[in-house]
């Protein structure tokens, strides 16, 4: 009886059930129960979602899900932001897109990040995908305006276009003009990261005219202040918004006009831009100001006085991205105002000074620490610490997810007792139970790791940079996070030991990137002779790794699981270590 | 766990300045820039690589402040440029130094010297001004090219 049920459900039955299933972890789970749920599962399948675009190849991926209409692919490793992942590492979208064009007729959804998109890329996105409605640019590179033509005059029925955080070359701003006057159907678009040639407005105009579900815009630099106004009147339904730069002499009408252009929407609740700031034009924003929960000045050069008076007016503020100009008054007052804050970002406005041009210490987190108790995910760069504060904070806020912290002068110690740091940090894993990503700087032992290591069990990601003694800091890691996935390391003395010993614990992470370290060539080669299911990869500048000795430390070296094997796509300055690849470059 | 004990860990092999010389030649550099001295110890981009923050939010500060100015280099067959900041130079001297080691090259500019039966070794530096015309590199003095230069080729001989 028992065995006839379980066979008794029509595969459509199944495959209604699944549509309900939308998490690629439960969905993963599915297809692991039995085949034929593996078959209706993969069959189903509409959203794929690859954090590594080495860890499998297009047609594995194909071959798998056959009638996938979304796909979202990263690229680069995430130290590739501050510059460590040489130009020309890789990360090329346009094979993934060859394949797609003949496999996925129906793909709807592009999302990208880290990845080199060129124009040949865009203009076969353009022709292929009928249906296309998504495309997500993030931290992207290698294309201009004239793929971004393509895509606006080919997809009719565009939705969201977000190119934030790219970098596009400047050919011609009329690509916008491009979208055809039939095209009404944008949600959202992101042009932040375009320079000044590369908007026409009065195509952006007509554009936003015409689209009546736009929710989200965000301008670029060039659009002065004088024209945001036209545009919030042309859409009041806006539920997020990125001005461009937000400077101008102040001339009252120009101040009512805009004072009036915000309050006219009533849904508006996310707002961005904000370059080089005139802090007689703040006001302006008071109307909506106390539906505000997510606010980004990172561009905003406006000093303390300024941004406490605007923050007072947002009491229901979740995200905060801000400079340091904020200073520790500026967020004591942000403490007291916003009890809702949830995410707080503070950038340094002088990074590369030796003294600190403002004043903003460890007593601005602490303060926050204490005001905030929703407070989840922090990035803070500051220029001293100490473990009592580390200490409070992790007490205040033990539901911390995300905690990154950059003390900008690498190997700095506590600044009351002198001490490494490890006892601060070691606090705030202790405490904070769910923590998922972590950033250590500041001068620290191999200590800090054995904390890490017995306490941080949800701990996904963790970045680290001149940091520890030993191969032991860099085994606690790896033999005691559990739930580690992405671990990158810069400037630490660690070697082999470690890692050959832990070798097994690589195959269940996404990724681990660590440069000038001391991880010996001949040790790389070993790790790639042992672990089949590992790609091990060198990147070296300079010279090829094979002429030095063994012994010789590699500069950078990234290691990534993957059914893919090697890459066939390798640039001359990285060198697979894989048995099967004999090098000839 | 102590010390590992093979033969790349030891005190005196070249990895221990690997990591070491990383952290204090940053800082060396820093001082020294500020002490006007001109160095060439590190290639000068290291110093973007510390502390970890992302291109577009350091680089809006120094727009503002004018210590970086970034252009695109372009090497004729590669369609991805490459980013350089052309005041951590101070000269056309510096610049080529830095663009040979990046693109492993040799580079002929208006004061180089060619051997003309290896031409193939060399490869021919122009800019974009603001014009939009291109223009050998050199042949204006430094600052000039400064203020007219919106980005770099590199063109096989």
């Amino acid at each position: 009886m028992q065995k006839e049920m379980a066979y008794s459900f029509p595969d459509e039955v199944l495959k209604h059930v699944f549509s309900f299933i939308q998490s690629d972890k439960d969905r993963n789970a599915v297809s692991l129960v039995c085949k034929s749920w593996y078959e209706i599962e993969r069959w189903c399948r509409r959203k794929v979602f690859i954090g590594n675009c080495y860890a499998v190849s297009p047609r594995m991926v194909i071959r798998r899900f056959p009638e996938v209409r979304s796909i979202e692919l990263k690229g680069k490793p995430h130290f590739a932001d501050f510059n460590l992942v040489p130009d020309g590492w890789g990360g090329y979208v346009l094979q993934w897109i060859a394949e797609m064009a003949g496999a996925y007729p129906w793909l709807g959804e592009i999302r990208l990040k880290r990845m080199v998109v060129t124009d040949e890329s865009l203009e076969l996105i353009a022709k292929s995908f009928k249906n296309f409605k998504v495309l997500v640019l993030f931290s992207c590179e290698g294309f201009s305006t004239d793929g971004l033509a393509a895509i606006a005059a080919s997809c009719k029925n565009l939705r969201e276009l977000d190119l934030r955080e790219s970098e596009v070359d400047d050919l011609s701003g009329h690509w916008l003009a491009q979208f055809p006057e039939t095209c009404t159907s944008l949600v959202s678009l992101n042009i932040s990261c375009l320079g000044s040639d590369e908007v026409s407005f009065s195509a952006l105009e007509r554009l936003v005219d015409r689209c009546p579900n736009l929710r989200s815009l965000q301008l670029n630099r060039a659009v002065t202040l004088d024209k945001i106004a036209n545009i919030l009147r042309r859409a009041p339904q806006l539920v997020d918004f990125g001005t461009g730069n937000y400077a101008a002499e102040l001339q009252p009408d120009v101040f009512s006009n805009l004072a009036g252009a915000f309050s006219s929407c009533k849904e508006l609740k996310s707002l961005s831009g904000f370059w080089d700031v005139v802090p007689a034009y703040l006001p302006a924003l008071y109307s909506i100001c106390p539906r505000l929960t997510s606010l980004n000045l990172s561009y905003a050069t406006i000093q303390s006085p300024d941004l406490i008076k605007l923050v007072s007016h947002c009491p229901r503020l979740q995200r905060l991205l801000v400079l340091d100009y904020v200073e520790d008054s500026g967020l004591e007052e942000l403490a007291s105002s916003c009890k809702d804050l949830q995410e707080l970002r503070v950038f340094p406005s002088d990074p590369f000074g030796v003294e600190p041009n403002v004043s903003l210490t460890e007593q601005g987190l602490v303060a926050v620490s204490l005001g905030c108790p929703k407070l989840q995910s922090v990035l803070y760069f500051c220029r001293r610490m100490s473990n009592a504060a580390l200490v409070t904070i992790a007490q205040n806020c033990p539901n911390l997810t995300r905690f990154r912290l950059c003390i900008i002068e690498p190997k700095t110690p506590d600044y009351l007792t002198l001490d490494p740091l490890d006892a601060g940090f070691g606090a705030i894993v202790e405490h904070c139970k769910d923590l998922r990503r972590l950033s250590l700087s500041g001068l620290l032992t191999d200590h800090v790791f054995e904390y890490i290591g017995t306490y941080g069990k949800k701990l996904e990601m963790l970045s680290v940079a001149f940091a520890g003694d030993s191969d032991l800091g860099l085994h606690h890691v790896l033999s005691g996070c559990e739930s580690l996935r992405k671990l990158e390391i810069r400037d630490c003395p660690f070697g082999d030991k470690a890692l050959l010993a832990n070798a097994a614990k690589l195959e269940t992470m996404r990724s681990l990137w660590m440069s000038s370290c001391a991880m010996s060539f001949g040790a790389c080669k070993l790790l790639g002779q042992k672990m089949p299911k590992l790609n091990v990869e060198v990147i070296d500048e300079t010279e090829p790794p094979d002429s030095r000795p063994e012994s010789y430390p590699v500069d950078k070296l990234y290691i990534y699981r993957s059914v893919a094997g090697p890459r066939f796509d390798m640039p001359p300055f990285l060198w697979s270590m894989d048995e099967a690849v004999k090098i000839l470059h | 766990m102590g010390r590992p004990t093979s033969s790349s860990s030891s005190i005196d092999s070249p990895n221990h300045f690997a990591f070491s010389s990383t952290a204090s030649s940053q800082r060396d550099l820093t001082t020294d820039l500020r002490l006007g001295l001109s160095i060439s110890i590190a290639p000068p981009f290291v110093r973007e690589q510390w502390p970890p923050m992302k291109a577009a939010v350091a680089e809006e500060e120094h727009e503002c402040n004018s210590s970086t100015f970034y252009v695109k280099v372009y090497m004729e067959g590669i369609p991805i440029g490459r980013k350089l900041d052309l005041l951590a130079h101070e000269s056309y001297y510096d610049l080529i130094r830095t663009l040979e080691h990046m693109f492993h090259t040799n580079i002929i500019w208006a004061e180089a010297e060619m051997d003309r039966d290896h031409y193939e070794k060399y490869h021919v530096l122009t800019y974009e001004d603001k014009e939009g015309d291109w223009m050998m590199v050199g042949d204006v003095p430094w600052e000039m090219f400064l203020s007219a230069v919106r980005r770099l080729k590199i063109s096989k001989c």
